[in-house]
């Protein structure tokens, strides 16, 4: 029996790609531009492939929370989807709970306790309760056992009194609990939250970090997905970084940090920042990694940077900006976050 | 074998927690469906008016003095004709309703998001057809009960013959009419246009299966056609069942046809199922919409 | 910084909006293939158990019965007929609130709502359209209907033509008023299922409006949209009317300026109520 909870092994996803997505260029160059139809039914292309993971490999440990941190599209969803069972993969191989999620897919379903899509998993034409009595009938818990089960969870997650209400009144963070309930029923040993905290509010977000951080120490082994770095930061033990769907740094966060440890991050905020400063800046070799990103509508920018040497980069900034409209108007200089360790490695910043 | 470890999971699989995720996915169903306060009209009204259009036009080409009638009794050989017509429009609006309910019971459920989070749990998967089968056969008892009542009472439609073979006739139809239900649930989880296909399935048995008509005025590769629909014997079955006295030997032909489709549309269903089932996983088609 | 907005509201940009959702409608529409060949199929399949039974009831292709109530014994030319307008109904009933309902499940409605332009403005552009391919849809039926059962008009077509076109107008009129309904309710289907089923059925699709028994009757005379079937009939096919052709022709003319004004009315106070409510955003 092996001890660990989760282990992949080059997991592959392909999926027919929609028309002029697909991973290769399309030949001979671009497509025709479309004509003004008057009747316009839809026409197929020749099917391309789309490569939503790319030769992932895992191996989480029982008891530990494990987060896979990346963007949107990096492949997240699709890994949690495989190793659940929704999916099958194109290739490679993954065992949860020691069962092969192909070949033992239903000994891995009672293994798992999953919160994909939150709200919309739930049913809004049945109470709190009655999804709850629903569920734990779905994952075979006997129903005297079933009965208190519900009840705990209810009392757990601070819905009790309204547990009789249909869920369509509920607020978002509501039916996330509800949702989060769901997956605990059956008392899983392993538990696969795909962006838990995606759409609540800050205290509701606080909440069930809480609350993860707890169910790990009631030994339950936990793989999050996120985008939020902090999250990833603050309670996994370890984290998976993933882009364009291959894990491209595994390692506790402390470790992830360290690989950029011997840089600083210079944060700036300029007004009216121009690109051509950004390629005179990345010509000097003790910058790397420069992202320029626009906060919101005025004319501000946030410019991160990692540098070897802030000392003797900080005269060629002030220099460089300044000039031409443009302003400086805040600068830091900072350790790396896991958020520097992502543009470290993929060169972009981790919310675009 | 599962490792020991805390926590424990909590989890019984077997018989009886089978049959009882069974009569969960049944209870849901019934549950949500009453809370959708539009079936009681729904229940009450369709009943009555939908055969009775047909059986106004009826009136009207039996013309001022019945001398329409006439001709009807004689090319169908049917002395009532409400009794005639009722017979095929319920039959129809049997077939309509289970496409809708239980056609769309998936697809309706991908739409909203649970159907992922049912496909999660260890539970066999085609329960939640099965299941869903349940509270709609119900329903459909009690409109046929409530069309039966209505023009009992309203027209004074009296039945000529046996009721317990007229019973008979429904309870072979049901593997017919479900298992088309249970094909048709898996095609339209990823058709398109999926309404299209209730209308095509419907409109056949509006055209083929003798409604408000006998089969015999078809031409004759209409009719062969007909022979191929399972809902041709029911009508046919019901019609001589209830209003022509006939007697179980009499209906032989129709309970063996009907149950021969019967065979065949729920083998299908369950192999669609499992096509539709497996080729979701490839192609993640659950989750998306 | 001064922003200055750039929308105009003048005439000519009402027109354009009402031109562009027009077109984005048309384009919708023919982006569901099936659905369009649906719309031209479905009728005929439901004109033919009315085919056959007519058969059933008919020597030598005659329906001498039927010929007492309508003076014709061509019952098929009558029944196709009332199929062809009826596509008119189904288009109103289903088109108008749903497709603001559809709007509304899509979150559409609201940025549509959004905009400057007279909500009432929206639904009259959806409207030209809902006309443009039903008539379509209505011929195409009716020449493949000819070829399987036979259509014979005898009588006028032009006639028949300008009596149809107050009858739309004022169904359409009624159609707003049905819109503002749907919007209000949340369980609109069975609704506008029972409802379009009715009428068409009382206003004479199928069956002579004489032949009803006495006391249904004043039920169909209340539906305006009955003229307007007899009177295309009569035009067309020759068949005897309830009333005077003129007599059926100045009501339709007046039902078209009483719903226009009253389908505009009511959705317009609908609308406003619904705002307050505020139960746009929710489905």
């Amino acid at each position: 029996m092996s001890d660990l909870a989760i282990e992949a092994s080059q997991l592959v996803k392909k999926f027919p790609a929609k028309p002029g997505t697909g991973d290769k260029p399309s030949e001979g160059g671009s497509a025709p531009p479309p004509k003004r139809k008057l009747f316009p039914f839809g026409k197929k292309e020749p099917n391309a492939m789309f490569t939503a993971v790319d030769g992932v490999d895992l191996q989480i440990q029982r008891g530990e929370i494990f987060g896979l941190l990346g963007p949107n599209g990096a492949g997240k969803s699709t890994t949690i989807r495989m190793l659940c069972t929704l999916l099958e993969p194109t290739s490679g191989t993954a065992r949860v709970n020691g069962f092969d999620v192909v070949r033992q897919a239903n000994d891995v379903r009672r293994s798992l306790g999953t919160v994909l899509a939150g709200e919309r998993s739930i049913y809004w034409k049945l109470s709190g309760r009655e999804n709850l009595e629903y569920f734990a009938a779905l994952y075979h818990i006997p129903p005297a056992i079933a009965k208190k089960r519900v009840e705990e969870l209810l009392e757990r997650m601070e819905i009790k009194d309204r547990a009789n209400e249909l869920v369509e009144k509920y607020s978002t963070g509501m039916r996330q609990r509800i949702a989060i309930a769901k997956a605990l029923l059956a008392r899983p040993p392993i538990l696969l939250l795909d962006e838990p905290t995606l759409g609540l509010d800050p205290q509701a977000a606080r909440n069930l970090r809480e609350l993860i951080a707890q169910l790990k120490r009631e030994g339950h082994t936990i793989l999050l997905t996120t985008h939020y770095m902090e999250e990833a930061d603050q309670l996994s033990d370890r984290i998976g970084i993933i882009d364009t769907g291959k894990v491209i740094a595994l390692d506790t966060p402390e470790g992830l940090k360290r690989r950029i440890d011997q840089q600083e991050i210079i944060r700036l905020e300029v007004i009216g920042w121009q690109e051509y400063i950004g390629d005179k800046l990345r010509a000097l070799s003790e910058v790397s990694n420069l992202v320029a990103r626009k906060q919101g509508e005025a004319d501000l920018w946030e410019v991160n940077m990692q540098s070897n040497n802030s000392r003797a980069v900080l005269p060629k900034l002030v220099e460089n900006i300044g000039q031409n409209g443009t302003r400086l108007v805040n600068m830091n200089i900072v350790k790396p976050s896991l958020e520097d360790v992502f543009i470290h490695l993929t060169g972009k910043a981790l919310r675009d | 074998m599962e490792a020991t470890l805390s926590p424990q999971s909590l989890g019984k699989p077997g018989l009886a927690s089978d049959l009882r995720a069974f009569w969960a996915i049944v209870n849901r169903e019934w549950t949500i469906f009453k809370r959708y306060p539009s079936w009681i009209i729904a229940l009450l009204i369709w009943p009555l008016i939908f055969p009775m259009m047909y059986i106004l036009t009826a009136r009207a080409l039996s013309g001022v003095d019945g001398s329409g009638m006439t001709v009807f009794t004689q090319t169908t050989g049917a002395t009532n004709y409400i009794g005639y017509i009722v017979i095929g429009t319920t039959v129809w609006m049997w077939q309509n309703i289970v496409l809708w309910d239980v056609g769309f019971a998936l697809r309706n459920e991908q739409m909203r998001g649970t159907l992922e989070s049912n496909w999660l749990s260890p539970t066999w998967r085609f329960s939640y057809l099965l299941g869903h089968t349940g509270p709609q056969i119900i329903t459909m008892t009690t409109f046929i009960l409530i069309t039966a009542v209505e023009f009992g009472l309203i027209f004074g439609v009296r039945l000529n013959g046996n009721p317990w073979l007229a019973l008979l006739i429904m309870l072979a139809s049901i593997p017919a009419i479900y298992g088309l239900g249970f094909a048709f649930a898996s095609i339209v989880i990823t058709a398109k246009e999926a309404h299209t296909f209730v209308f095509l399935v419907r409109g056949l048995v509006m055209i083929f299966c003798g409604i408000t008509f006998p089969v015999s005025l078809l031409p004759g590769w209409m009719q062969s056609i007909a022979e191929w629909m399972p809902q041709t014997y029911m009508i046919h079955g019901m019609r001589s069942a209830a209003f022509a006295n006939a007697s179980f030997a009499d209906l032989l032909p129709d309970l063996k046809a009907l149950l021969l489709f019967g065979a065949f549309w729920l083998t299908l269903g369950y192999l669609l199922f499992n096509w539709m089932e497996r080729r979701a996983r490839q192609t993640g088609a659950i989750g998306q919409y | 910084m001064e922003i200055t907005a750039l929308s105009q509201p003048t005439v000519a940009a009402q027109l354009r909006a009402l031109w562009i959702i027009a077109k984005k409608d048309w384009k919708v529409f023919w982006r569901y293939p099936l659905n369009a060949v649906s719309h031209v199929f479905q009728p005929i399949i439901w004109v033919t158990p009315v085919y056959f039974m007519g058969k059933a009831f008919s020597t030598n292709g005659q329906a001498l019965g039927f010929a007492q109530y309508s003076g014709t014994g061509d019952y098929m030319s009558y029944v196709l007929l009332g199929t062809a307008l009826s596509n008119f109904i189904l288009t109103v009933f289903w088109g108008m609130g749903f497709a603001l309902k559809e709007d509304m499940d899509a979150g559409v409605l609201e940025s549509n709502w959004l905009t400057p332009v007279s909500r009432l403005h929206i639904l009259v552009g959806r409207t030209l359209t809902s006309l443009l391919t039903t008539t379509i849809t209505s011929l195409i039926m009716l020449a493949v209907s000819a070829l399987l059962f036979g259509f014979r008009p005898t009588g006028n077509v032009v006639a028949a033509i300008l009596t149809a076109i107050p009858m739309l107008i004022g169904l359409y009129g009624f159609g707003f008023a049905f819109a503002g309904i749907v919007l209000l309710m949340r369980e609109a289907n069975t609704l506008v299922d029972v409802s379009s089923f009715l009428v068409q059925g009382f206003s004479g699709a199928n069956f002579p409006v004489k032949s009803l028994p006495y006391w249904l009757i004043p039920v169909s005379l209340m539906l305006p949209l009955t003229y307007g079937f007899d009177a295309v009939r009569g035009f067309l096919l020759k068949t005897s009317t309830l009333f005077p052709l003129n007599v059926e022709v100045t009501i339709l003319i007046v039902f078209m300026f009483v719903m226009l004004w009253f389908g505009a009315w009511i959705f317009n106070r609908i609308e406003r109520k619904v705002r307050t409510l505020g139960t746009l955003g929710q489905h």
